[in-house]
């Protein structure tokens, strides 16, 4: 699996950072933001500590507006709710079907 | 002119009689329904005589209403014993709505032997057609259309409706004349198989030709619909890119993912089997990743797949791609789309032969993920062999003659795509719709999952009872109207969809119809329904799910389904 180390400058100041790792799946399109990236794999992604949806999402290079859910370990999450180690998290853009 | 045409299979007689004043404002499932509770002794053994078939375009069919080429096939449903309406895409649908055909009734059962119906704007006619039996629906339907017009619209049955299997269903063909667009759910094709009846075919080159009084009104109003369509992301953007199954990943990720017959959540080859997966294998070999079922669909959710042996299965949708895939531990898409294809053309609901090749797989007569023997073992039903019976029997049959306890059934019909336990709102919905486990009858995933039309915690209690109940009323009055169950998506959350689709009704018909009627109109289907299933002998023990929901918890979200009297209240209007 490969390891994107995401470095957060303002989090440089403190001085001691807890860092997050997450594993994160991209689905249905949003995967072609991330070079390397392919839909369902997942990826292992470093964050510091209190790290919500919205930063990941930024640190990533995908679009706020092309993500309708954030589900994290199979629950929807609000894009400025913090994250925790160990985290299961996939993005989707607007999906619908049945 | 509107008309009703009924064909007597006992005498062999064609009556076209005029629409009757109480049936001028139905269409689709409301229509079906309603004959169906008016004319069908609801104890009636559902392949005798005394079953009718009933076969209506929605109120808005034959226009050029966006995404409104739904067709209802209505009748007591052999799987289930109750009420049943199965709703198809297709182009049949507009084809009859263009020439007046308000409904075509079929009753009585033909002594011996194999008939068409042939339909054009002059003629109704029932041709003996015994060459045609056995014949599977994909050559069946090429032979009609040659035989009788290339751009005829064949609803038919295949091999397992001629042999009366309670999970036969009823098919008609695209544009391109795939036989895959299916009236699947509750074995409507042993009914049709019953009667002696093989084929349908509706001649007629128009699909936007119905009647319509007020064309201006009509055109505004349908123009303002298809935009409101267009900027909804799940009808505008998720639909049209990868159709149906692109729910697969966030089922799976949501962890309601019905995974080895209901023992999981989630699936590890999920993504393989998925709409992202299908996209890209169909664009490689030449197919589609997007497709219209029918002329005038704006959210094209369907796709073509060309298969390994030159094949071709149009679509693969997502119910199926579950039901043959994480349901059976398979993550091969070119062993669903197979699968899938030997369904359409011997005639079976796919969502219902998924489910019994799980519970076949949980009994140990095959082994689970094991692609081949699941192929194999499904071409037994066209050679009618007793293993082939069972499979077209349905999943709760297989359960009992293996001894099965997981077999996941309600009323006798298979559950689809979402386990109850982490997607309670859809667990009301299949326990409590008079269909039997069906999850179109009230669509929770929307706010359980998608988050559309609000948020209700899937793993939850709270609120799903509210929710099943609001989607059923809402559902039923969608069937009514022909349009695609899929723009309630966009309906859901924009407070001028369904005024738009009441202003599009009413321009049609010249009626001053309000929102209110339509949620009356939803409510009366429904008691409709009830009122024939209870007449049938359903009780509210009827309306829960299996045992084993109750008692083993589903990983990831380790859930049960805990709703038992709460789902009396469904129905308290």
């Amino acid at each position: 699996m490969k390891v994107y180390k995401i470095k957060f400058a303002e989090t440089n100041k403190i001085k001691r950072v807890f860092k997050l790792l997450l594993e994160v799946r991209l689905y249905s399109g949003l995967e072609k933001y991330v070079q390397g990236a392919k839909y369902g794999k997942p990826m292992k992604v470093e964050m510091p500590d209190g790290t919500t949806g919205r930063q990941l999402l930024d640190k990533l290079g995908i679009p706020q507006e092309q993500v309708f859910s954030i589900l994290v370990n199979g629950t929807h999450r609000d894009r400025d709710e913090v994250m925790e180690d160990g985290d299961r998290v996939a993005l989707f853009p607007p999906v619908g079907g049945g | 002119m509107s008309k009703i045409i009924r064909v007597n299979m006992t005498t062999k007689k064609v009556n076209i009689e005029e629409v009757p004043e109480k049936y001028v404002g139905l269409g689709g499932r409301a229509l079906t329904s309603q004959v169906i509770l008016d004319e069908v002794p609801p104890t009636c053994h559902p392949l005798g005589p005394k079953n009718k078939l009933v076969f209506a375009p929605g109120l808005l069919s034959g226009t050029n209403a966006p995404s409104s080429g739904r067709l209802s096939v209505g009748g007591k449903s052999p799987l289930t014993g109750g009420i049943k309406e199965a709703n198809a895409g297709g182009i049949t649908s507009q084809k009859m709505a263009s020439l007046g055909i308000k409904a075509i009734i079929v009753e009585g059962k033909a002594e011996k032997g194999t008939y068409i119906l042939r339909v054009t704007a002059d003629d109704v006619e029932l041709i003996p057609a015994d060459d045609l039996a056995g014949k599977g629906t994909y050559e069946l339907t090429a032979i009609l259309k040659e035989r009788y017009n290339e751009k005829a619209g064949v609803i038919c049955i295949g091999p397992a409706g001629e042999m009366k299997m309670q999970s036969a269903g009823i098919t008609n063909n695209d544009p391109e004349g795939n036989s895959s667009r299916y009236a699947g759910r509750g074995g409507l094709g042993a009914v049709m198989g019953s009667k002696g009846l093989k084929a349908i075919v509706v001649e007629c080159d128009k699909a936007f030709d119905a009647p319509v009084k007020d064309k201006e009104r009509f055109k505004t109003a349908a123009k303002k619909f298809a935009q409101i369509l267009a900027s909804h992301p799940v009808t505008g953007e998720g639909l049209p890119k990868f159709g149906t199954n692109v729910l697969m990943n966030i089922i799976n990720e949501a962890g309601t993912l019905p995974t080895r017959n209901f023992s999981r959540g989630r699936f590890e080859g999920a993504s393989e089997v998925s709409g992202e997966k299908l996209a890209e294998v169909a664009t490689q070999r030449g197919g589609k990743a997007t497709h219209a079922c029918h002329p005038g669909c704006v959210m094209r959710c369907s796709n073509v797949y060309p298969m390994p042996d030159g094949k071709v299965c149009a679509p693969i949708e997502y119910e199926t791609a579950w039901c043959f895939g994480p349901n059976l531990e398979i993550s091969d898409l070119d062993v669903v789309a197979k699968l899938n294809y030997i369904c359409n053309d011997v005639g079976l609901d796919t969502i219902e032969a998924g489910c019994t090749l799980g519970v076949l797989m949980e009994a140990g007569v095959l082994p689970f993920g094991d692609g081949e023997a699941a192929i194999k073992a499904l071409e037994e039903v066209g050679k009618g062999t007793p293993l082939g019976r069972i499979i077209g029997a349905g999943a709760a049959v297989a359960g009992k003659v293996y001894g099965v306890t997981r077999v996941p059934a309600v009323k006798g019909q298979g559950i689809p795509a979402y386990d109850p336990r982490s997607c309670k709102g859809n667990g009301v919905t299949y326990a409590t719709t008079p269909m039997g486990a069906d999850h179109t009858a009230g669509y929770a995933v929307t706010a359980n999952i998608l988050k559309v039309g609000g948020y209700v915690d899937p793993n939850k209690e709270e609120g799903q009872i509210e929710l099943s109940r609001n989607l059923q009323i809402a559902t039923a009055a969608v069937d009514a109207t022909g349009l695609c169950l899929f723009v309630a998506f966009a309906v859901l959350d924009n407070e001028e969809g369904l005024p738009t689709i009441v202003e599009m009704i009413n321009a049609q018909y010249g009626t001053n119809l309000t929102v209110d009627d339509v949620t009356a109109l939803g409510q009366q289907i429904l008691k409709n329904e009830r009122e024939f299933n209870k007449k049938a002998g359903f009780t509210k023990a009827d309306d829960r799910l299996p045992e084993f929901f109750y008692e083993e918890e589903l990983e990831p979200h380790n859930t049960k389904f805990e709703l038992k009297e709460e789902l009396d209240e469904v129905f308290n209007f």
